[in-house]
């Protein structure tokens, strides 16, 4: 039941509870619905890098960044964020960057998830 | 961060019968934020129209129906501020208040939006809470601005009918004859006029009093109106004439309402109070458009000319001019 606190938590589920006036099984299913959307979002991420396609590095971050905003998933946020500016100012290395850490926060995001919180 | 909040519409999927505050449309790709507002918004009494793109959104959009929108500011298609500036300057003839959503740290220019023709805009991640108050808002406008349609209507109503007999009055049905005068210009869609006097009206006034008088007026507007279809015009001229447009009636056409309606008068009992009801006749002046050239006071002076024979050769009949015989003195 603890929640776990601090900026270092993937999911501010008090904030995201608080937005869809406190729906726990709602909160479950939109978690779901975002795994699904960034794995699809991740793989044009992934062919765009690979492509130079800044134009879709820029889209498919923003993308992100707003579905991360929505369930208060911070860190998620914030790698979208610099995905989408990657895209924007055409840094490969940046989107490059981004990419690993979308990845990363991902995974933690998951094992928060697992662990039960 | 402290204060407890009530829960909106924590409801889940169960469609209680809630008050329905009719459509609303969301046009949003990220497909987190659309469950989300679908969720919440259909528990509020919302019917949710789901646009993924900017196509999607304007066929929506055009629908008169549709008075409420959340446009996403990025959207694949046609983004936000676009689609405000596509519909406002479209003529649909509702108007439509437009929420436009942002991301939190999308470097966009809200100016820009508000003057494509947003009304408000949002931050994402949306605070529903904040929403439900922001759409009260949207209902605010929306009545208002109904409410000053409906106004200028009514308005525009009064100015053109006769308060007697609710009949169009003579600015009106100038209006309509230079309308028909222009498509028959256009098209060569033919159309009949006739002017209606009762016989003797003077005598029923003078007998069974004013009010008696207006009462047959009103009642002859009524049974006319009810012989004739739905898109002829009948106005009151002045006294107790009145003037009918016949849209698409040629000579022929013309001349059997005339005698049509000659017939159902005659035929009719006016009511005058609530033993006493009278019989009365008509005298119909009529004529019909035949040249690009006629104008409407020609028309119009052609059927009254013809009224004037009408009477002239005993009333209760119809006489037909046409109005290139008016020199033909």
């Amino acid at each position: 039941m603890a929640e776990k606190k601090g900026a270092s938590s993937p999911i501010d589920r008090k904030e995201a509870l608080e937005r869809i006036g406190g729906d726990e099984a709602f909160l479950q299913e939109l978690l779901i619905i975002y795994d699904e959307e960034f794995h699809e979002k991740y793989d044009e991420l992934e062919k765009a890098v690979q492509e130079k396609d800044f134009q879709a590095i820029r889209e498919a971050g923003h993308y992100l960044k707003g579905a991360s905003a929505n369930l208060s998933l911070p860190a998620l946020r914030e790698a979208a964020w610099k995905m989408e500016q990657a895209g924007q100012n055409q840094n490969l290395e940046a989107a490059r960057e981004a990419l690993s850490s979308l990845e990363k926060e991902y995974q933690r995001l998951k094992e928060f998830l697992r662990s039960g919180s | 961060m402290n204060k407890k909040r009530r829960p909106v519409a924590s409801k889940p999927s169960g469609t209680t019968s809630k008050q329905s505050l009719g459509p609303i449309l969301v046009a949003e790709d990220d497909r987190v934020t659309m469950n989300l507002l679908e969720r919440k918004l259909s528990g509020w009494g919302y019917q949710v129209h789901r646009a993924e793109d900017g196509q999607q959104a304007w066929h929506f959009l055009k629908r008169p129906e549709i008075r409420i929108a959340l446009l996403d500011w990025m959207m694949p298609g046609m983004e936000g501020p676009e689609l405000c500036h596509k519909l406002r300057q479209s003529k649909k003839s509702h108007y439509t208040y437009l929420i436009l959503l942002t991301s939190r740290d999308t470097s966009f220019d809200i100016i820009q939006g508000l003057e494509a023709g947003a009304d408000d805009y949002m931050t994402k991640p949306i605070n529903l809470l904040e929403l439900r108050a922001r759409l009260q808002t949207a209902h605010r406008i929306i009545n208002l601005e109904d409410n000053l349609i409906k106004a200028k209507r009514r308005l525009s109503r009064l100015a053109s009918t006769d308060s007697l007999t609710h009949a169009w009055n003579r600015r009106a049905i100038f209006g309509f004859l230079a309308e028909e005068l222009s498509r028959f210009g256009r098209e060569g869609r033919p159309f009949g006029l006739l002017m209606i006097d009762i016989d003797h009206f003077k005598e029923i006034n003078d007998r069974y009093g004013h009010p008696a008088g207006d009462s047959v007026l009103k009642q002859l507007v009524t049974l006319v109106r009810s012989n004739l279809r739905n898109y002829d015009r009948v106005a009151r001229y002045g006294g107790d004439e009145l003037i009918l447009l016949l849209p698409g009636s040629d000579k022929k056409a013309t001349e059997t309402i005339a005698s049509r309606l000659l017939e159902r008068v005659r035929q009719h009992r006016f009511k005058i109070s609530r033993r006493i009801s009278i019989q009365i006749t008509i005298s119909v002046g009529s004529t019909t458009v035949t040249s690009s050239h006629d104008m409407a006071d020609n028309l119009v002076k052609a059927a009254d000319r013809a009224l004037y024979q009408a009477k002239k050769l005993g009333r209760d009949r119809m006489v037909m001019l046409d109005a290139a015989e008016k020199n033909k003195k």
